[in-house]
């Protein structure tokens, strides 16, 4: 370092151009910082927790109102406090925050409300659109407070339950008539599935449009073989046993849907036997046939296995009066997978097609409630993922999904009084809500652990790094010794 | 004097510092893995099945790996998962190499017993779309609008998943296609945001590389099983060779579980237990693992055909019950619940809303460590501008 002074002398070497020059250097990097900072950082846009807190707390509470029938010469006004009070009372604490029945001696205008009527001369009670009619006078009112929970709660069975498919705006109703081998002979060929469909099934099609929107497909196979042999019983028939019902759909040989679209898809099989094979029963646990020739999969599908009669003489078409039974088993496979509950013991359906109003109301609401609670889980979920994973990307779409969904949902607060829109706008809400997490854009980058990172950057950084360091230092220590020279001068 | 120039390198440390935190910053999250798990009762409830087949590599040498996930192909297929559910990735590059003797046609034994690659083989995603982000977005489901349904996993809370992956990997990585990798703590990611969105009841997860446990050691959601090939530290090697072919064939630990699944059927009432029961480093040249923890089931509770084979629930309808519907008849006798009138269980708020998952995350020991290891390489580089500048100065 003797040369300091010398330095100074040269222009170059002087300590202002040195020092500048670093200055430079520095100042690029430094201002070039922040450029490096936002083009290497995620943009995540801040979500409306506490909304969606508030909102996941407030309760969907559909009001029910009943009214009686004023003409039936009961007092009313003595029965309506008595009902109200009994089916408050046997409503359970969890359904009473969704549910709040209310009944009124005289009709309430305005509101699409249940009518309860008596009829002392019948023997069975009675639905129609939203009427219900009593057997007997109205002298026990504990009963006919039951059979109002009943048909307002419908209580699903936990293995029905578990049949029920997942709630979807779409479905794919997919028929399939599958015969094991046509080629043996007296098999069906053909069927007329539009007449059928048209004749069995649009009319209940139609009322449970309100809740989804439905395409149909069909097919017709003529080699759709078993992949195991059927139990061979005595008198040439042959058994299903439960296990086999399980593994029944060949998957491997059947296509059965096409992949044409994204919703899911409901099977409806009908299964013709081949001539070896027929007639084909479904065996109980003893083995012993059953009468029954129809089963389900749980939220895939239903089954009928059909046997046509053996004095059968060729191959044959079937018409909608050869389908009328199939297709009842299909509607109550339908029934079944919707989730349709079923009216109580003893109440009869006066409804030119079923599911009555009743069914259709409690439905709705059903449907309803759950969309809500997946809605509120899902958007939790992106809250909480979001928290969790830090380099997952929320954009302005996503932010938009879900203040959308927010929306819809306190729209559907808004409209429980009538449980048709509650449940359109709870669908919507669902929608929103799994289109907000499914976003393309929500895709986490790929985690590298530290040690990658500073593979990477190290053979970049660490030599740029080192001549821009040393020459900082160097001066620094420069400018000390200089500075001490000074003070020993003085 | 020494005070001073330890007041100088730490002013270097933290300039160089400033980027590594920026790498810190991102990879922290992945650390908050241990954390006690949302319990729910694991029951073998399903009612629809699903397989994932990853085959991560491609070019011909790595004949083995398509012919092990050709053999799960068959396998799933064989016990009842349909093909509209099998998710098949796979470079799909040997069955028409060029090289490949027997063209059109995959072996997994020496000898060409049985051709994995038939005439029923629906690949899903094939050659270049063999992604680790196509992984990603399959699992998630965070895929583009126009995806076709083959290539999605449509699953909901119902569904079993068999996840299968093999490849080059290493420790807590698998090779795709020579090109990128998938980290254990993806993956591990992936499957929390399935847990979260309802979109499994179960996953089994196998994987057949070296150090194939350490893919599954980051896993932290719950109902998961996870089983691999070898340890840290392992190698997992090939089965054996084709003359013909002059390659390996299959790999070790892939050819013994399929010899295994050979012999099961749709019915089978065999367990994962059964399954971990033929692990035998002798044979199979590597220690497998498994990792049941996650997993709420016992392992001899929870059936092979659980997770390889189709739907295993049916119910016959009540007669009465399809005759009462019969229509056109106004007046009709409606169904009574008849056969199902078992248990009855009211459809409560409380059963249809499901509690979120609101339990704290608790930091996993791995944030000190890595800063630790931060700070080192730091004080590394500081130390040698030190040194650069110290000898300059001289």
């Amino acid at each position: 370092m003797s040369g300091d002074a010398d330095d100074e002398r040269i222009f170059l070497q002087s300590r202002k151009v040195r020092w500048s020059i670093l200055a430079a250097y520095w100042a690029v990097i430094l201002l070039a910082l922040p450029l490096w900072w936002t083009t290497t950082s995620i943009q995540r846009l801040s979500l409306p927790t506490s909304r969606v807190e508030d909102l996941s707390r407030e309760d969907l509470r559909f009001p029910v109102d009943i009214t009686l029938n004023p003409s039936t010469g009961v007092d009313v006004n003595a029965l309506s406090v008595k009902l109200r009070g009994l089916i408050n009372a046997r409503l359970g604490p969890d359904v009473r925050s969704w549910l709040n029945v209310n009944v009124h001696p005289n009709p309430v205008p305005g509101t699409d409300s249940y009518v309860l009527d008596f009829d002392a001369g019948s023997q069975d009670s009675t639905v129609k659109e939203r009427n219900l009619t009593l057997a007997g006078d109205g002298s026990s009112p504990s009963k006919a407070a039951n059979l109002l929970i009943d048909l307002l709660t419908p209580r699903h069975t936990a293995a029905n339950q578990q049949k029920i498919a997942k709630y979807s705006p779409r479905y794919r109703l997919a028929f399939s008539l599958l015969n094991e081998n046509a080629a043996l002979g007296k098999s069906a060929l053909g069927w007329d599935l539009n007449d059928a469909l048209s004749r069995y099934l649009f009319p209940t099609l139609q009322s449970l449009q309100l809740l989804h929107n439905f395409t149909i497909e069909s097919q017709v196979q003529f080699h759709a073989p078993l992949a195991f042999d059927p139990t061979h019983l005595n008198d040439s028939a042959h058994g299903l046993t439960h296990e086999d019902l399980t593994v029944f759909v060949n998957s491997a040989e059947w296509s059965l849907s096409s992949s044409a679209s994204n919703d899911p898809v409901l099977h409806f099989v009908l299964f013709v036997p081949s001539i070896p094979h027929r007639p084909l029963y479904l065996l109980d646990s003893e083995g012993t046939p059953m009468k029954s020739n129809a089963f389900i999969l749980p939220q895939w599908g239903g089954i009928v296995i059909h046997n046509f009669s053996p004095d059968m003489t060729s191959n044959l078409h079937m018409t909608p009066e050869h389908l009328e039974g199939i297709f009842s088993a299909f509607r109550l496979q339908l029934f079944t997978l919707l989730g349709v509950p079923e009216l109580p013991k003893g109440v009869l359906c006066l409804d030119d097609a079923l599911p009555s109003r009743w069914q259709m109301d409690s439905l709705l609401r059903q449907r309803s409630l759950e969309n809500v609670a997946s809605t509120t889980e899902t958007l939790h979920s992106i809250i909480k993922l979001v928290n969790q994973i830090e380099n997952m990307p929320v954009k302005e779409d996503v932010k938009g999904d879900i203040q959308n969904a927010l929306d819809t949902l306190e729209l559907t607060y808004k409209s429980s009084n009538s449980a048709k829109s509650a449940l359109e706008y709870s669908a919507r809400a669902l929608t929103l809500s799994s289109r907000a997490f499914f976003n393309p854009g929500m895709l986490a980058l790929l985690y590298f652990p530290p040690e990658h990172t500073y593979a990477i950057y190290a053979p970049l950084f660490a030599p740029v790094s080192l001549p821009l360091l040393a020459p900082v230092v160097r001066e620094f220590i420069a400018w000390r010794k200089a500075k001490r020279a000074k003070q020993k001068v003085e | 004097m020494s005070a001073r120039w330890g007041w100088q390198v730490s002013t270097l440390v933290l300039f160089v510092s400033l980027w590594l935190l920026q790498a810190l910053a991102n990879g922290q999250t992945h650390h908050e893995q241990a954390r006690d798990f949302f319990n729910k009762q694991g029951n073998g409830n399903h009612t629809n099945n699903w397989a994932v087949l990853v085959c991560a590599s491609r070019y011909w040498f790595n004949y083995r790996h398509m012919a092990n996930a050709l053999g799960m192909y068959r396998t799933v297929k064989r016990l009842g998962i349909p093909d509209s559910n099998i998710i098949l990735m796979l470079a799909d590059d040997a069955a028409c190499n060029n090289r490949n003797k027997f063209p059109g046609n995959v072996y997994a034994n020496p000898g060409q017993g049985l051709d994995l690659y038939g005439d029923n083989i629906e690949v899903d995603y094939r050659g270049y779309e063999v992604t680790v982000e196509n992984f990603i977005r399959l699992l998630t489901g965070r895929v583009d609008p126009s995806v076709p349904r083959t290539k999605r996993l449509l699953t909901d809370d119902r569904s079993n998943i068999f996840v299968y992956m093999t490849g080059h990997g290493g420790n807590e990585f698998l090779k795709f296609q020579d090109n990128e990798e998938i980290s254990a703590f993806d993956i591990a990611d992936a499957f929390e945001q399935m847990w979260q969105k309802k979109r499994y009841n179960e996953i089994f997860f196998m994987i057949d590389t070296c150090q194939a446990t350490t893919m599954y050691s980051k896993f932290y959601s719950p109902n998961i099983l996870a089983t691999g090939s070898s340890q840290l530290g392992e190698n997992s090697y090939s089965y054996e060779n084709d003359r013909d072919l002059g390659i390996s064939v299959i790999d070790t630990y892939t050819h013994y579980v399929l010899e295994y699944l050979e012999q099961i059927n749709k019915t089978s009432q065999l367990t994962m237990q059964d399954l971990f029961d033929i692990h035998d480093p002798g044979k199979m040249r590597s220690t497998p693992g498994v990792r049941s923890n996650l997993f709420s089931r016992p392992l001899n509770k929870a059936l092979l055909t659980d997770f390889f084979g189709g739907v295993s629930q049916a119910e016959v309808m009540a007669e009465e019950d399809i005759k009462s519907h019969v229509m056109s008849s106004i007046a009709e006798k409606v169904p009574r619940p008849g056969a199902g009138e078992k248990k009855t269980k009211a459809l409560t708020p409380s059963a249809v809303k499901m509690v979120a998952l609101q339990e704290p995350l608790s930091k996993g020991d791995g944030i000190p460590s890595a800063t630790a290891r931060a700070w080192t390489g730091a004080g590394l580089v500081g130390l040698l501008v030190a040194w650069v500048t110290i000898s300059a100065t001289r």
